[in-house]
């Protein structure tokens, strides 16, 4: 006997916590944040990736955050800093597998890439992985106006400096 | 173990949708904290987080991901969380850092955002319930709170009306905190013809939907007695768990509440708590919870509770004056954070600071506490000058 019969044939006709219509709906829906809210504007409208310099701690946070974790200093406009859109591989990792654990048909790349002090993961397109090195540099391809709605991948990826 | 003080404390204001992101909002609170005590975050040694679900937040493990905000980075940082009762909880929770002799100083900083949950965070308490005995009825939390509030007033013959008159009184403190989500007034008329939800439980019986963070500054006495002349003693602590069946307790009276009220007024050296204590703090998400926890805090006598309250008892300027702040139901119910500002609270109350809510008489001993878990978990602080 399978495991699930096996299960089903003790709980098969009692409760399950999702029973279609009779389970409370309920999402999450999360606010960007003071800061989190201007990151993803620049990205949106100027294409610009910012971060924050905390002066006193000498670090660029990226993505750009309220306040330095470190002393607490609140970040103001004045510490608001265009890091550009050309980054470096940090690191990066080649997916194979879907999350169901059946093959990808073309494995993704996720890349760790350090802008300012800080890393942003994203993907890497147009680059085997075989062509990546750590170190390389890699440069933000952006969604056409139009498409971006101000998030994350509002940067379609980021792709090996040509 | 050594005396604790509580320096500071800061907050933010309590709103039903916040545009910050809980770390922002925890960095606010802390901030304000500090600056309240003039210290910078290189003068704290550690930090005690108190949040409630991982779910309201919607990021598990948010201890974590609360952390810096809380100024946890680079520092010894440790969540608690038992649901309502973590914003007082968190206090006992730092209280023991410093009383321990381990730290001189300890951020307490507690944080909620319930707004994240769409259409409404009601749809996580869901997953509370047990799966065998009580989910299959898709239960509401709402119901809890009507089962208890119909059990209590049938107990004692208190009406909708009284518990109405506690709901005015506590929400109308509220008009007087900087932080607090309600704006207007609210009759006894008001409650009583606010939309029934869950009877007995209406509208207006109910504390709102909020996001807000509170942060406390507690130091040792060496440290207290060098940044402060008005340091504020935290005098006793006390915690417990009743049962986890919520079907199994006397819904009329929490029980839960009596025992660790007892080891924080031992601690305290109390011995007649109603007669020693001139604030309390019960923990009030519901109209009825305020008096029915006054009980438990064994500073109003059982079923006689509405007859002092009608005489004024628990009014401002009343022998012991009933959530000066505005409580759950007017501040507002940012789960965890809700607990910590009755904590906030007794500090301005004891150093003279409340302002308009500013109980007269000089008081010098008062009583927070918060109550959660799965509705079995209460933490006590008392607290003195």
């Amino acid at each position: 006997m399978a495991f699930r019969e096996r299960i089903e044939k003790n709980t098969g006709n009692i409760f399950r916590s999702s029973e279609e219509g009779k389970y409370f709906p309920v999402v999450s829906r999360y606010t960007a944040g003071v800061a989190g809210q201007k990151f993803l504007e620049e990205i949106k409208e100027n294409e610009k990736i910012f971060g924050t310099r905390c002066s006193k701690c000498e670090i660029t946070f990226v993505p750009a955050k309220l306040y330095c974790e470190r002393c607490f200093a609140r970040m103001e406009k004045e510490h608001w800093v265009d890091v550009g859109t050309r980054g470096t591989l940090y690191s990066y990792t080649v997916a194979y597998e879907e999350k169901d654990g059946s093959p990808k048909e073309t494995p993704s790349i996720i890349g760790a890439i350090k802008l300012g002090d800080g890393l942003l993961f994203h993907w890497i397109k147009e680059s085997s992985a075989d062509d990546l090195e750590i170190g390389m540099e890699v440069d933000a391809v952006f969604k056409p106006k139009g498409e971006r709605r101000g998030s994350l991948v509002d940067i379609d990826y980021f792709k090996p400096k040509k | 173990m050594r005396k604790v003080a509580v320096v500071g404390a800061g907050m933010t204001k309590f709103v039903r949708r916040a545009l910050e992101t809980p770390k922002e909002l925890s960095f606010e609170a802390t901030k304000a904290a500090l600056d309240s005590c003039e210290m910078k975050l290189e003068d704290i040694e550690c930090v005690a987080h108190g949040s409630a679900p991982d779910a309201f937040d919607g990021i598990h493990q948010k201890g974590e991901y609360l952390a810096d905000g809380c100024g946890g980075w680079n520092k010894p940082t440790m969540r608690v969380f038992n649901g309502g009762a973590t914003g007082v909880h968190a206090v006992c929770h730092g209280w023991y850092h410093v009383a321990s002799g381990m730290f001189d100083t300890c951020l307490v900083v507690c944080e909620e955002k319930m707004s994240n949950a769409m259409p409404h965070a009601q749809g996580f308490f869901l997953t509370i319930f047990d799966h065998i005995t009580e989910r299959p009825l898709y239960p509401n939390l709402l119901w809890i709170f009507a089962m208890e509030m119909n059990r209590y007033m049938e107990a004692y013959g208190y009406t909708k009306e009284d518990m109405a008159i506690a709901g005015a009184l506590i929400k109308n403190h509220a008009l007087n905190h900087p932080a607090a989500q309600l704006t207007e007034k609210v009759t006894v008329e008001d409650i009583l013809n606010s939309e029934p939800m869950a009877y007995p439980v209406y509208r207006l019986d109910v504390s709102p939907v909020s996001d807000g963070a509170v942060a406390v500054v507690l130091a040792s006495e060496k440290v207290a007695r060098r940044l402060t002349d008005k340091p504020v003693w935290i005098e006793g602590v006390g915690w417990n768990v009743d049962t986890s069946y919520w079907t199994n307790k006397d819904l009329y009276y929490p029980r839960y509440l009596e025992v660790a009220a007892k080891m924080a007024y031992d601690m305290a050296g109390i011995r007649e708590p109603h007669k020693e204590i001139n604030i309390a703090e019960p923990y009030d998400p519901f109209n009825y919870k305020a008096l029915h926890h006054m009980e438990g805090l064994q500073l109003s006598p059982r079923g006689k509770t509405v007859e002092l309250l009608r005489d004024g008892h628990f009014d401002l300027d009343g022998e012991i004056p009933m959530c000066p702040s505005g409580g759950l139901l007017g501040v507002g119910n940012p789960i965890a954070a809700a607990g910590t500002v009755k904590i906030a609270e007794l500090f301005y109350q004891l150093r003279g600071e409340a302002g308009k809510r500013q109980v007269p008489g000089d008081p010098r001993l008062g009583v927070a506490h918060a109550w959660g878990d799965l509705m079995q978990a209460s933490s006590v602080v008392v607290m003195g000058k």
